[in-house]
């Protein structure tokens, strides 16, 4: 599946007929090649108003990194961290529908992402 | 908030702890220990892709500046960029990618009282990357943010235990990304190995993945003699296979007084897995 980064959707206005990009859950997750992803903050890191998205399986954790850093028009000097069961940041070429096997509860997969210098 | 420092013998434990998961999946990490000392520190060799220059003499090294080389230079409005309002933007166009040898230390700082990575890049005829090769192999994930200030990223030093030239990701804001996990970890009762984490982060920076059975499988540093390791894995599982440890495990003393019961922030959705299953083993956190 592509993985394109592209520009974040409104919510609410969200085309569905765009399926590369993570569109904003309607109710349902019956689609079985998308997850639900929660998206929580951490630290200082500014909260996304649309946190629950549905994406798709073979989207990489970098995809995702993306298209949040982008939503949050991140600066040059910020890096994005993702983490997974709060304790753990997987690689950027991980996929979020093998995340979602290992530490998806009640039907969705809760990621923590934070940004940060990182390093220096 | 000051739990987001590693002591050395808290290193050396989430280290062993480490490594008898490293063991189970023949993951390739050793601990090396230094001859005389009682310092040590993790290594492992493995074959990663970087991108190399090409056509070049065998005997380039990162001193072979006189060598034609064609970068394209792009430059970037930077409006939070504190020296001179742009970021510049180097890739080499005569770079390929190739398969790159590198070795990976992980050692124990105690200016910064965290864990730093050291590594060697070579290729297969055995010569050493340069360090623009080196920025120019850092994965696509992170490429933005190294070419803003690729100096205060990676750089080459001199390997504190064996005196040789390595390249080293810089350590100093390690606590940027330490906090927030320690932080909820500690408002939860739950706890981490240091290790795992910090290079769950730190490592794919520089090709180096962490399969994800380490979240799971490798326990908090132990204040007993020892914790009975996990079932080997050999791929992520879900976590409801994991059998429930002893999470009886006393915090570690610290100089940071402890609060009696953090105040208590229910969950508004279940940052752990199944809730319906038993946790993860309990990893160790690291207060200050």
């Amino acid at each position: 599946m592509s993985d394109n980064a592209e520009s974040p959707t409104e919510t609410q206005k969200d085309e569905p007929s765009t399926p590369q990009q993570p569109t904003e859950d309607s109710g349902t997750a019956d689609d079985k090649k998308k997850i639900d992803v929660l998206l929580k903050a951490v630290g200082d890191t500014p909260i996304m108003k649309t946190k629950k998205w549905s994406v798709e399986k073979g989207r990489t954790v970098q995809s995702l990194s993306q298209f949040i850093s982008r939503f949050l028009k991140m600066e040059a000097n910020e890096q994005l961290f993702i983490y997974v069961n709060q304790s753990f940041s997987p690689s950027p070429d991980q996929e979020v529908g093998v995340l979602f096997e290992c530490f998806g509860s009640d039907g969705k997969l809760v990621l923590h992402y934070c940004k940060s210098q990182a390093w220096g | 908030m000051s739990s987001c420092f590693l002591d050395e013998e808290t290193f050396c434990q989430c280290c062993q702890l480490f490594l008898q998961h490293s063991h189970s999946l023949c993951d390739g990490w050793s601990w090396e220990q230094v001859k005389g000392s009682e310092e040590g520190y993790l290594r492992k060799t493995a074959l990663g892709t970087g991108r190399t220059r090409c056509n070049q003499d065998q005997q380039g090294t990162s001193s072979d500046q006189h060598q034609e080389r064609t970068f394209s230079l792009s430059f970037h409005n930077d409006d939070d960029d504190e020296d001179d309002g742009a970021v510049c933007c180097i890739q080499e166009e005569n770079s390929s990618s190739s398969v790159v040898q590198y070795e990976y230390h992980i050692l124990y700082s105690c200016s910064y009282q965290t864990p730093v990575l050291y590594f060697r890049a070579s290729t297969l005829e055995g010569r050493s990357l340069c360090l623009e090769e080196v920025w120019d192999s850092v994965h696509p994930n992170y490429r933005q943010r190294l070419q803003h200030r690729p100096w205060d990223t990676i750089t080459q030093q001199e390997h504190p235990l064996l005196g040789q030239s390595f390249f080293v990701l810089h350590p100093c804001r390690t606590e940027e990304f330490m906090k927030p996990v320690l932080k909820a970890a500690l408002e939860e009762h739950r706890q981490v190995n240091y290790i795992v984490t910090w290079l769950s982060v730190v490592g794919p920076v520089v090709g180096l993945d962490v399969p994800l059975s380490y979240c799971t499988q490798v326990p908090e540093p132990p204040h007993t003699p020892s914790s009975s390791p996990q079932p080997p894995s050999s791929s992520p599982q879900p976590p409801s296979s994991s059998p429930q440890p002893p999470s009886s495990s006393p915090q570690p003393p610290s100089s940071s007084p402890q609060p009696p019961s953090s105040s208590p922030q229910p969950p508004s959705s279940s940052p752990q897995p199944p809730s319906s299953s038993p946790q993860p083993p309990a990893l160790g956190t690291k207060p200050g």
